[in-house]
């Protein structure tokens, strides 16, 4: 799509899905019913399925940003069956990479009952370095290097070698090396995060629901607060940015969105932001969802507004300038001395700029994401050198990005996709396509070789 | 960058007065900073190095427009 995505009453929009039972791929609408869009799709075998995408205020006709679509890197030749099967990427993808996962280990050392990709236990095989080299040279060679490269699994610092592996990336050419992690052994030992500081890693996705143990135990098993908070200590020491990530699922943690923002404002300039991600239902979760499940973007914008007494609101929340306007929103904060807030993102031309797709997010992503620079009194407050200073140590981001699970799949999202695995195999797949699953748990491309 | 011998040996475009350091201030999208800059004793007129624009300038930009 969608340059310049618009959706009014009487102009729903056709795009494609895939049926939740048997996978196949069926027409599937965007209707607006009053303030909210319901994707509807209806398999000839399985029926009807609605799932809200868009709930409310800020409504959706006004929700796009004018942006150029990409069409770089090598593409496979053909497409027999087409999008979503074929994937690895092919020639109707509209979108670059502007974050590469790739995934060091399946082992993990918590069993969230929501994973998306269903990690295992700590036992268990890692692919070899020289598998993960064939996968960076992969990813250089269809994409370049100026991508975050985000080393996931299972959880990534079950790895001895992770040091190595960060390494092996920087000398490859990566810039950014991040770490999706839940933090355990960054709390566990404050030599870790120095270790990973010194092998290239300049920041720290960490797994972050809640700022209340009820929450990790409904949603991780276990409580983690107290862990968590050694991890953002022991990588702000280490001079690792710090980005905090909950997964939000609706009635366990959707009262505690302001006290996370709060939370985290009070633990930055080591937290650089905050990445909120409403759940999604594929890898392992409690079941197929209701409508009353699904947390949009729109509910949670509104919701920061309300949970921050209005510290932060809607109207300083932009649609992205990369993926799909109906697949993320991110907001960008000056903390004052004072402790209050200062939107920058209002400043910027109310979003109103053309993007130039995802150069320019990878960019801003590296320069929000890492560590802050020691303060200085280098300078006139007033001075160039100052303002950049205090930006780089006081910007706080707030963004979300809403993954897609087999009931809410809206390939034309899917086509825009920015977000991509390279999977063991080398095909490089969109994010919510390699972790999506069926309603019995049967996965689209996680696991299958092509 | 900035440094007093900067100035020296620029001859204003405009007016053809000799440029000194001077403090210029810049006003960028609600930003206001000041840098010493060469500019024309006369006239005013600034010059803005390539460094300068290309570097912390950019920077700036970046910073005040968002992602």
């Amino acid at each position: 799509m969608p340059e310049g995505m618009t959706l009014r009453s009487g102009n729903n929009q056709a795009t494609e899905s895939l049926c939740p039972h048997c996978l196949t791929r069926i027409p599937a609408e965007r209707r607006l019913e009053g303030a909210d869009v319901v994707l509807v799709k209806s398999c000839p075998e399985h029926g009807e399925f609605r799932t809200p995408v868009w709930r409310g205020q800020p409504e959706i006709s006004g929700w796009s940003r004018p942006k150029k679509t990409v069409r770089v890197g090598t593409h496979l030749a053909s497409q027999a069956r087409g999008c979503p099967f074929d994937c690895g990427i092919c020639p109707g993808h509209r979108q670059q990479s502007c974050t590469v996962l790739i995934e060091v280990t399946g082992r993990c050392n918590l069993a969230c009952p929501y994973c998306f990709a269903a990690a295992g236990s700590p036992a268990g095989q890692d692919p070899p370095l020289a598998a993960i080299e064939q996968w960076y040279r992969i990813a250089l060679e269809r994409s370049g290097p100026h991508n975050i490269v985000q080393l996931s699994g299972g959880e990534a610092t079950l790895r001895d070698d992770l040091p190595a592996v960060i390494a092996l990336g920087r000398e490859l050419g990566f810039p950014f090396i991040q770490l999706n992690s839940n933090g355990l052994r960054l709390a566990a030992d404050p030599a870790y995060a120095v270790e990973l500081k010194r092998a290239g890693l300049f920041s720290v996705f960490l797994q972050f629901d809640g700022s209340d143990d009820s929450i990790y135990r409904a949603i991780r098993g276990r409580a983690l607060l107290a862990e968590k908070l050694t991890a953002i200590e022991n990588c702000a020491a280490a001079g690792l940015g710090v980005v905090l990530v909950p997964t939000i699922v609706a009635g366990v943690n959707t009262e505690d969105i302001g006290a996370i923002l709060r939370l985290a404002l009070e633990l930055a300039p080591g937290v650089r932001g905050v990445h909120f991600q409403p759940a999604s239902y594929f890898g392992r979760h409690p079941g197929a969802p209701a409508a009353g499940d699904r947390f949009t973007l729109p509910d949670l914008m509104r919701a920061i507004e309300e949970q921050t007494s209005g510290l932060m609101r809607t109207e300083h929340f932009c649609p992205p300038g990369c993926e799909h306007p109906l697949c993320s929103f991110h907001g960008n904060f000056l903390r004052l001395p004072d402790g209050g807030l200062r939107s920058l993102t209002a400043a910027a031309a109310e979003c109103a700029t053309e993007n130039a797709g995802t150069g320019r997010a990878v960019a801003y992503v590296a320069r929000q994401w890492s560590a802050p620079a020691p303060a200085s009194s280098c300078c006139p407050a007033n001075s160039l050198d100052a303002f950049l200073e205090n930006h780089h140590s006081n910007t706080f981001a707030v963004s979300a990005m809403a993954f897609q699970d087999v009931w809410n799949l809206d390939l034309e999202r899917v086509q825009e996709c920015c977000i991509h695995v390279v999977a063991p195999d080398g095909r490089m797949i969109p994010f919510c396509l390699y972790n999506l699953t069926s309603a019995d748990g049967q996965p689209l491309h996680r696991g299958n070789a092509c | 960058m900035n440094l007093p011998g900067e100035a020296q040996g620029w001859i204003c475009a405009a007016c053809g007065g000799e440029l000194e350091m001077m403090k210029v201030g810049f006003t960028y999208m609600k930003g206001n900073f000041e840098v010493d800059l060469p500019a024309c004793r006369n006239c005013g007129l600034v010059l803005v190095s390539e460094e300068l624009a290309t570097g912390k300038m950019a920077d700036a930009e970046r910073i005040l427009e968002d992602k």
